[in-house]
């Protein structure tokens, strides 16, 4: 026998999701919002089995009537036990985007939310999917959350479906470079994940290639994940054969 | 020609030489490029590199650097080298085939994770050794590498065999890859902006990866760098401008943290003091601060074969354990004192002392044999003990001439044993010889 090696300590890369589960999403849009889920999963399995230096975990809110923690509430979760634990979203109700942006605010810090972390956190991922208009005053609970030091240097990403507000969606951002838009159900569920597995991967990963642009702030890690997008991208508006899609 | 930037199964990729590859399978994804399984007509498979060209300034720059890297022929078998590049078409992207991945090996990444074990002592210093190696045949070669991280090597648990990937960051000597690299793993200096990365950054990751290889965590992450986020500010501190070794000896204020590091004080205690002195060198302040007086690579290869004939196993609970040669060693596991009777000492190597405990089932080997020999795989000779004496078995295939302290003189064959006794000295022919050296 030899001396067991410890495991090495990992800070928490925070992947959050905020869903839209209003009435409108229900049918095809939410299963394909379901299915998108179940897929992105087992990525942040796998990017999580090969990362020493950030770990994935996992938090989801619906929004609709009122925002509610999926997963998450208490303690962010692997993606292995979300995976576990998932069950098919339903949509019913309102859009509540006001009240979920202020929900995400109330979690997003280390002494009263879940960023509690011993080896502490990078940057979190947050991801916004939205199919329509906000019926509550989506922008008092922006301006609370854009106070927030976490929103600030989180990567901020956003899926618009349909008649989603893509004004909106661009304010939550920040960038217009990690908002993306659909009208096809089948190439919503590819663009969610598309749009959550880049991110995730630039986001636990730090990046190892060198900005375009010397002068670029190195934290703007929404600006990152927006080059991400563009540079590995492509092909989104192919209706691609399952089979292929690797 | 529509702008591909990711490949589906089955699409046919044309090769600079004009055969093509078709597409079977994805293998992975990184940050530069995806990984495609791939095979010949002839059935032959490959993987295949497909850069996003996007992260590239000059593509075509890119391309005839890896085509020259091709040309010029990988460095040593470690090194998973770039084999053929596809066709270059301007504005579209490209890449490369190189072998897949053995069976066998493990990410580096896995080891930090403790998902798989080294199986003995010996095949961890082989690992480093290979590592240690392979740097010193890339470098030979005027190449540096400059994003050496956690993400780029695999090693075989078993034997230690080491194999490099990801080697399209190689770059020659004095020319930038355009890769910024892992803050975790940069030269201080780098880090700071002071310096682009080269050979001597390079030697600085190399031991940044020996340390998290033997004691499992980061050299410069202890309990006065754990803030609650990670943001580009504070690596430049804790990697760049305000770096403290977790060991420094005269500032203990970034010492490993109680819970996160747990382990870390265990697994620094197991190494013998030398291996130690020269972690404690590699990190000191003088070299993170002015890059000054950092061991080499020769110097860690050094180390580190006196580390590998330094492995014995506890003789009270049969652990193995490395074992000083002239100080009492804790076992890790039974905690209690073990010491050599003595040591054999011989001629310094690149201002690197050489010693191996006699004690039993020690092992020497062809290095030990002749000054001008790398070999730490070969063994030439083994400790054997018996009731009241320790004897050298000539595993080598040279004589021995062995001189007692009054001058007497014995030959001893290979597979003769000699009885090592005080003050003896051991020629091995080749410029290499050993004294006997009883400790206290
Ligand atoms: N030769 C190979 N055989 C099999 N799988 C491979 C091979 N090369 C790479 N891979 C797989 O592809 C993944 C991505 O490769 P690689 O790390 O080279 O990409 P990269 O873009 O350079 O990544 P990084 O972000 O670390 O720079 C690897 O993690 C590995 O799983
Ligand atoms: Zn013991």
């Amino acid at each position: 026998m030899v001396m067991k090696r410890p495991e090495i300590p990992r800070k928490m890369c925070p992947v959050i999701f905020l869903l839209d589960t209003s009435g409108s999403m229900d049918g095809a849009p939410l299963g394909a919002v379901n299915r998108a889920i179940e897929n992105v999963l087992p990525e942040l399995i796998s990017m999580n089995n090969d990362n020493p230096d950030n770990e994935i975990k996992v938090a989801v809110m619906t929004f609709d009537y009122d925002a509610k923690w999926i997963v998450g509430e208490t303690e962010l979760l692997s993606p292995d036990d979300v995976s576990k634990s998932w069950r098919d979203l339903k949509a019913t109700g309102y859009t509540s985007m006001g009240a979920a942006f202020r929900a995400l605010n109330d979690k997003l810090s280390v002494s009263h939310g879940f960023m509690q972390r011993a080896s502490g956190s990078v940057a979190p991922v947050l991801f916004l999917l939205s199919d329509g208009e906000p019926t509550d005053d989506y922008k008092a609970g922006l301006q609370i959350l854009q106070q927030n030091n976490w929103y600030k240097i989180a990567v901020r990403v956003a899926v618009g479906y349909g008649e989603a507000n893509y004004d909106i969606l661009r304010e939550f951002t920040g960038n217009e470079g990690t908002v993306l838009h659909t009208n096809d159900t089948d190439e919503l569920k590819n663009t969610i994940r598309f749009v959550a597995v880049t991110s995730s991967r630039v986001a636990s990963q730090g990046s190892s290639v060198s900005p375009d642009d010397p002068n670029a702030n190195p934290d703007d890690n929404t600006q990152t994940v927006a080059n991400a997008l563009q540079n590995q991208g492509g092909n989104l508006n192919a209706k691609l054969d399952p089979e292929d899609d690797f | 020609m529509a702008n591909f930037f990711r490949l589906t199964k089955n699409q046919h990729v044309e090769l600079a030489d004009g055969r093509t590859v078709t597409v079977t399978d994805k293998l992975g994804e990184g940050g530069q490029g995806i990984v495609y399984r791939v095979r010949f007509d002839t059935c032959e498979e490959r993987a295949l590199k497909w850069f996003f060209i996007g992260y590239l300034k000059d593509p075509q720059k890119f391309y005839s650097r890896l085509q020259k890297n091709i040309d010029d022929g990988a460095p040593s078998d470690a090194f998973l080298w770039p084999e053929q590049l596809t066709k270059y078409v301007a504005g579209e992207p490209f890449g490369y085939v190189m072998k897949l991945y053995p069976q066998g090996y493990e990410s580096f990444a896995k080891f930090l994770l403790a998902k798989v074990q080294p199986q003995s002592n010996a095949a961890w210093v082989n690992a480093a050794l290979n590592i240690v190696d392979a740097f010193k045949s890339l470098h030979n070669k005027g190449y540096n590498y400059q994003d050496l991280n956690d993400g780029n090597f695999s090693i075989n648990p078993t034997n230690g065999k080491v194999l490099i990937c990801d080697n399209d960051n190689v770059v020659p000597y004095g020319e930038e890859s355009g890769i910024l690299g892992k803050a975790r793993y940069m030269a201080p200096e780098v880090v700071r902006g002071d310096k682009k990365p080269d050979t001597h950054t390079d030697e600085f990751s190399l031991a940044v990866v020996l340390f998290m290889l033997f004691v499992g965590y980061h050299p410069l992450e202890g309990k006065r760098t754990n803030f609650p986020v990670l943001t580009t500010k504070y690596e430049k501190r804790i990697y760049g401008e305000n770096p403290l070794f977790i060991f420094d000896e005269q500032d203990k204020s970034n010492a490993p943290h109680e819970t996160l590091h747990k382990y870390a004080p265990a697994m620094w205690n197991n190494l013998p003091s030398f291996v130690r002195k020269t972690f404690q060198r590699a990190f000191s302040q003088e070299s993170l601060l002015e890059g000054r007086n950092r061991p080499l690579g020769q110097d860690w290869f050094n180390v580190l074969v006196r580390l590998k004939s330094s492995i014995v196993r506890c003789p009270f609970c049969g652990e193995e354990i490395f074992l000083e040669s002239d100080a009492p060693t804790t076992c890790y596991n039974c905690k209690r004192s073990i010491k050599a009777a003595g040591y054999l000492k011989f001629k310094s190597r690149a201002s690197q002392e050489v010693t191996a405990p006699i004690f039993r089932d020690a092992v020497l080997y062809d290095y030990h044999m002749d000054s001008s020999s790398k070999d730490f795989l070969t063994a030439a000779a083994v400790v054997l003990e018996k009731p009241g004496k320790f004897g050298l078995k000539n595993n080598s295939r040279s004589k021995w001439i062995v001189t007692t302290p009054d001058g007497r003189t014995f030959t001893r064959q290979p597979g003769e044993t000699q009885v090592l006794v005080a003050d003896c000295k051991i020629d091995f022919g080749n410029g290499s010889s050993a004294q006997v050296i009883v400790n206290n």
